[in-house]
């Protein structure tokens, strides 16, 4: 007899790991220098949600927010704060990363007239 | 070439799931839905001031940085210097992107304003004041409620794409919005979130006492210094909400200097390369 | 025994990798921007589930507001379709 409840916990993981190796097929098998952006975003949000997952407190994780209720009820049933402070920072400073590498995808089409890839490998000088 | 190299990554992305699955089975990426780790319960346990003073008993309770939202504690005291640093980085890219943009002004030009229809305008100018209101909101209480510095200044860099995009970008210039002023302002930031890092340090060369780099409440070692709690009985967390609004002046401003200068009409941009910043540099 | 958080984050995650796999497909970049933006708002829904209010509160106006923003200014002065 199958469990349903472990089978849904390892779907959810697995299909986490799937859509971040999604994102890592785009950003190495995409030609097109903003399909690697869109793909590098997905594999970067992907890979917060797991490190938030890995905080998760099952059954029953309330946000770590302290709202009055007794004192053993909270850090017994909130949810791990770390791994949320880990990745709220690195949101903020992976949005700004990629808005610096939107800017050069910027430029290197000013230069090369084209964001293919592939294009920009056979252009010299 | 092409189906030998999609076949290769097909492999390659199969290959990586497979072994990332294969550690998480075998535990190596800690317990999915299960408990917390120890340091988890250290942080939620100490905290909250109402927590930490039953837990930690009136002696320790320097260990504690007196903010109930336990993750911007984490984020502005126990691991401070980390998010310190990350600013740094936040401060390079966007250093970056304006150097690559290095002596393009665009020339004040008659056009007429571009922008979508009456209605959208209409709304738009009563959501742009709610949009800030929420942001200074959540910058203020962020060490009440959920929010924070970063939080703020993410929901706040979303007005001046909302009016570039429904208005124009002179819109925004002729309401006095400018890259120099919004380099200004983020300056602020950043010199104000090093400033309250390092007034403890400043603090014990002038009276001698010792004190740490980035230290909110008295810690055990280091007693004497610490920010105030508790600001006309409202409760503030000593450096955390000075923190908290210096943060969202420089990620709000950070990302609006970005959205200024990546909405620069590109047929300017091309003239100013080619051409060199003669006309470019008038304002 | 399901609970609706486990039902909930099921669906969420199917959404996100879905349209993971659309916005990585598609050949119209616009269309990929848009299908990234929806993973990102499912994703932000898997983190309300997860109990981490901070991050929905960075992460919506970060994905769903200011990458496609981004993005699109992008597309629009440089190229539109990516051939295969």
């Amino acid at each position: 007899m199958i469990d349903i409840e472990v089978f849904i916990k390892t779907f959810i993981v697995l299909a986490l790991f799937g859509t971040a190796g999604v994102g890592l097929y785009g950003v190495i098998a995409k030609p097109h220098a903003t399909k690697k952006i869109i793909s590098l975003t997905i594999l970067g949000d992907t890979v917060n949600a797991l490190a938030i997952l890995l905080g998760y407190r099952y059954p029953g994780g309330i946000p770590p927010v302290y709202t009055g209720q007794p004192p053993n009820e909270f850090v017994g049933s909130a949810v791990d704060p770390l791994p949320q402070a880990l990745v709220l920072t690195a949101i903020v400073i992976g949005m700004a990363v990629n808005l610096l590498i939107i800017y050069i995808a910027l430029q290197t089409y000013r230069l090369y007239g084209t964001l293919d890839t592939r294009l920009i490998k056979k252009l010299r000088g | 070439m092409s189906g030998v190299r999609k076949v290769a990554s097909a492999v390659a992305l199969l290959a990586i799931v497979a072994v990332l699955s294969l550690g998480a089975a075998a535990g190596g990426m800690g317990p999915f839905f299960d408990g917390i780790r120890a340091l988890g319960t250290f942080y939620l346990s100490t905290a909250p001031p109402q927590i930490a003073e039953l837990v930690l008993g009136p002696s320790y309770r320097g260990l504690s940085s007196y903010s109930p939202e336990v993750v911007t504690s984490i984020v502005w005291d126990y691991r401070g210097l980390d998010t310190y640093f990350e600013t740094a980085v936040f401060f390079l890219a966007i250093i970056g992107a304006v150097a690559i943009y290095r002596g393009i002004e665009e020339p004040v030009l008659r056009r007429p304003a571009s922008g979508l229809s009456p209605i959208v305008r209409a709304v738009t100018k009563f959501l742009i004041p709610i949009n800030i209101a929420v942001a200074a909101s959540i910058a203020l209480h962020g060490h009440l409620t959920p929010g924070g510095g970063f939080q703020a200044g993410a929901a706040l860099a979303v007005a001046p794409v909302i009016v570039i995009v429904v208005f124009s970008r002179r819109y925004l210039l002729e309401r006095g919005v400018t890259k120099l002023k919004a380099l200004f302002l983020r300056s602020v930031g950043l010199i104000g979130i090093a400033l309250v890092v390092l007034i403890p340090v400043i603090w014990s060369v002038l009276s001698g006492e010792w004190a740490w780099v980035m230290q909110n409440q008295w810690k055990p070692g280091a007693e004497v210094f610490s920010y105030p709690a508790y600001l006309g009985g409202a409760l503030i967390s000593g450096s955390i909400w000075f923190l908290n609004l210096f943060e969202f002046l420089a990620v709000s401003f950070g990302f609006t200097i970005l959205f200024l200068l990546i909405s620069i009409d590109e047929d300017t941009v091309r003239s100013c390369m080619i051409r060199g910043g003669e006309e470019c540099d008038r304002y | 025994m399901i609970t609706p958080e486990l039902a909930l984050m099921l669906i969420f995650v199917s959404i996100a990798f879905v349209f993971a796999y659309l916005a990585v497909e598609e050949r119209k970049l616009i269309r990929a921007v848009v299908y990234s933006a929806v993973q990102s708002a499912a994703f932000a829904f898997l983190f309300y589930l997860l109990g981490a209010p901070d991050i929905v509160l960075v992460y919506v106006p970060v994905t769903v507001g200011i990458y496609p923003a981004a993005l699109l200014f992008l597309i629009r002065k440089t190229e539109e379709v990516e051939n295969p």
